[in-house]
């Protein structure tokens, strides 16, 4: 069995729930008592993309910065993966969802890259429907990590694509 | 002594390890983290895996990492800051471990309180905004449904004035009175929703004219004073005379105020007295201070109700025994503000209440030269220079229709064409020489104001100064200013009734 480690980051604003989605995928649990990141919190879960491949994700859950390029550039190296989360009921954490993902795509070009609107257990899917245009980008994923809606189908696309 | 004290007092927090080309332990002074010779330097962390790509490079780096946490094999947790140095020629990597545990927990403290708070103001932002959403949604909703019930009610009020003209039995004379008397109440409430939207939305402003304040208040006095005898309570206005007799302002409202405090103050009076106070306090700057005060010796309102009197359809009184959309306080509240003054209530239950208010109005300095000496534009019918006038009505409902003719051939001095498409309008403008136009706005084909554009522009003699009175309901600031640089002279305001219709007519005549 083929097996690989992966370094993923999870970037956006605070309070996006990153390391809410983090907990949901690799212990299945969730708290809404917010409690704010700083630095790095590092985590690993192994996951099985095939039957005879699996991947050791090593998850690094960073402290939300409201303007990406503030984010230290040592914690991004050696980065496979990215998943770029922001909340949909705060504009100001996709306000510029549009300009962080080029800055990303342009300095990462070849690093696969996932974006995620988190939180939808707070809205409803008419909301999502008429407001997609709103985010700037259309993201990969709208995720719940309260109730773990497409979180564990989030962290598993990322990661099959890392193995590509 | 020294010496002692560092061995009492410091205790080192940073950790020296070297590793091999594979990430395997060389050596370590084991300060945090006890370690082996041979030990993956991944075992203290996973933080390590991400920087294997380094273990083997032949060349200088010093990568500095901060705020990392890490915990060891006692499962106690670290916030570090590492230093990862890589060499040339061979030499061993070198990893260095700082603690500052005490020194983050202090700043996740900062963070913790400092994110909450920009959070919480993010959502209360959010919930105001959607708040004002709804707020305006409803207000536009209000106001659009009011328009639409003003068309209807052009209908009955101003066929009531042409009913009342003709033969009838004087029972049939009391029914008319009676309909003309609910159109009017009925127009009044509209009236008075559809002001407070515009109020609650911004859209309402005010227009300056030069007035006689001191006939505005003898009018007042006089139509109250026989309003409240009707009712068996006394009505008094302490009027000082020393307040400048021309005030540049705004008649209209500064006359709904008035009203709407004195018809509250005899709405929940049934004994007793109101007295209305009206006083200067001081004059700068061309401006007068005024304290006026509406007394009444009414129900009264309890303490707790007091913070809610000047809300939107707020009636404290649900007792059906007083009738009224519970605007009225609102508007005052509401107009008081936009001329940026000041509106009070002190109340007393069972004793009565006093609206007091505080406003400064802009008067004319030299008041023996200012004069409003016009002619009245119904007088102005006297002086007419044609013995017959043409009027095209462009308008496509058939009860307004109804209504202009009627009104018109009661006087007769008028030819009126009717035309009910917008498109057929410019047509007859070009073939007939007519002395107005009355303009609906809202027309199939093209608009009142689109047409009054190009009438404007047509190259035909009159055209330019031929007067276009709009009929419309759609009276915002910014449909009147649309109105006016379309080409348009005056409004005329829907429902309207047969003096209304009159006046504006006469004015604009040549």
């Amino acid at each position: 069995m083929k097996k690989a480690s992966k370094k993923i980051i999870l970037l956006g604003h605070f309070g996006v729930g990153k390391s809410s989605l983090i907990r949901q995928f690799v212990e299945n649990t969730f708290t809404s008592d917010y409690k704010v990141t700083i630095g790095v919190h590092i985590l690993k879960k192994e996951v099985e993309i095939s039957p005879d491949e699996t991947i050791s994700l090593i998850i690094w859950d960073l402290e939300g910065y409201d303007d990406i390029k503030k984010t230290r550039a040592s914690y991004l190296l050696g980065t496979h993966g990215f998943i770029y989360v922001f909340d949909v009921t705060r504009p100001a954490t996709f306000e510029n969802l549009e300009n962080d993902i080029t800055y990303l795509t342009n300095q990462y070009a070849n690093t696969p890259l996932k974006v995620v609107g988190n939180k939808v257990d707070l809205v409803t899917k008419t909301y999502l429907k008429e407001n997609k245009d709103m985010f700037g980008v259309a993201p990969d994923f709208f995720t719940s990590a309260k109730t773990g809606d497409k979180v564990d189908d989030m962290f598993i696309a990322l990661a099959k694509e890392l193995v590509k | 002594m020294l010496e002692t004290y560092r061995e009492i007092y410091f205790h080192p927090r940073t950790q020296f390890i070297t590793i091999d080309t594979s990430g395997n332990v060389l050596e370590s002074d084991d300060i945090l983290f006890k370690l082996k010779k041979g030990d993956d330097i991944s075992s203290v962390s996973l933080f390590f895996k991400g920087l294997s790509a380094y273990f083997d490079v032949d060349e200088e780096n010093d990568i500095k990492f901060t705020c990392i946490h890490l915990e060891n094999n006692d499962r106690q947790e670290y916030t570090c800051d590492i230093e990862f140095k890589t060499f040339a020629g061979a030499q061993p990597t070198l990893i260095i471990i700082h603690d500052f545990s005490e020194h983050y927990k202090y700043y996740q403290e900062v963070a913790q309180s400092r994110n909450e708070s920009v959070i919480n103001s993010q959502i209360l932002e959010l919930k105001n905004k959607y708040l004002k959403e709804k707020e305006d949604f409803k207000n536009t909703f209000i106001a659009n449904f009011s328009h639409e019930l003003r068309n209807p009610l052009t209908g009955v009020t101003a066929f009531c004035s042409v009913l009342q003209k003709t033969d009838m039995t004087p029972e049939q004379q009391d029914y008319v009175e009676v309909i003309k008397s609910s159109a009017d109440h009925l127009r009044n409430m509209i009236g008075d929703i559809l002001e407070v939207s515009k109020i609650e939305v911004g859209k309402l402003s005010l227009h300056e004219e030069l007035f006689d304040f001191h006939e505005l208040i003898d009018m007042l006095e006089f139509t109250y004073s026989v309003k409240a005898k009707q009712k068996n309570i006394e009505f008094e206005i302490d009027f000082d005379e020393k307040i400048p007799r021309y005030i540049e302002s705004d008649k209209t409202r500064i006359k709904q105020i008035l009203e709407n405090l004195i018809e509250n103050a005899l709405k929940f009076t049934s004994s007793g007295k109101i007295t209305v106070l009206i006083k200067e306090n001081q004059r700068r700057a061309r401006k007068v201070n005024l304290s006026i005060s509406v007394q009444d010796t009414g129900i009264g309102i309890p303490d707790e109700k007091l913070v809610l009197i000047f809300n939107s359809f707020t009636q404290l009184n649900n007792s059906r025994k007083f009738v009224g959309t519970g605007l009225g306080l609102s508007i005052v509240k509401g107009l008081v503000e936009l001329m940026d003054g000041k509106i009070t209530v002190e109340s007393k239950v069972k004793e009565g209440s006093t609206f007091k208010i505080n406003i400064n109005l802009r008067y004319p300095i030299n008041q023996e030269a200012t004069s409003l000496e016009t002619k009245s534009d119904i007088e102005r019918k006297n002086y007419l220079s044609k013995e017959k006038y043409n009027i095209l009505l462009a308008e496509d409902s058939e009860l307004a229709q109804m209504a202009v003719l009627k009104i018109l051939a009661q006087e007769g001095n008028f030819f009126l064409d009717i035309i009910t498409n917008g498109e057929d309008v410019i047509e007859s403008v070009i073939h007939n020489e007519y002395d107005m136009i009355l303009m609906d706005i809202r027309m199939p084909g093209t608009h009142g104001d689109e047409l009054t554009k190009m009438i404007r522009s047509l190259p035909v003699q009159n055209c330019k100064t031929i007067p276009i009175l709009a009929l419309t309901a759609n009276l915002y600031d910014a449909d009147k200013k649309r109105y006016k640089k379309m080409g348009m002279n005056d409004i005329i305001e829907k429902p309207f009734d047969e003096s209304t219709l009159l006046k504006k007519i006469y004015k604009h005549l040549k």
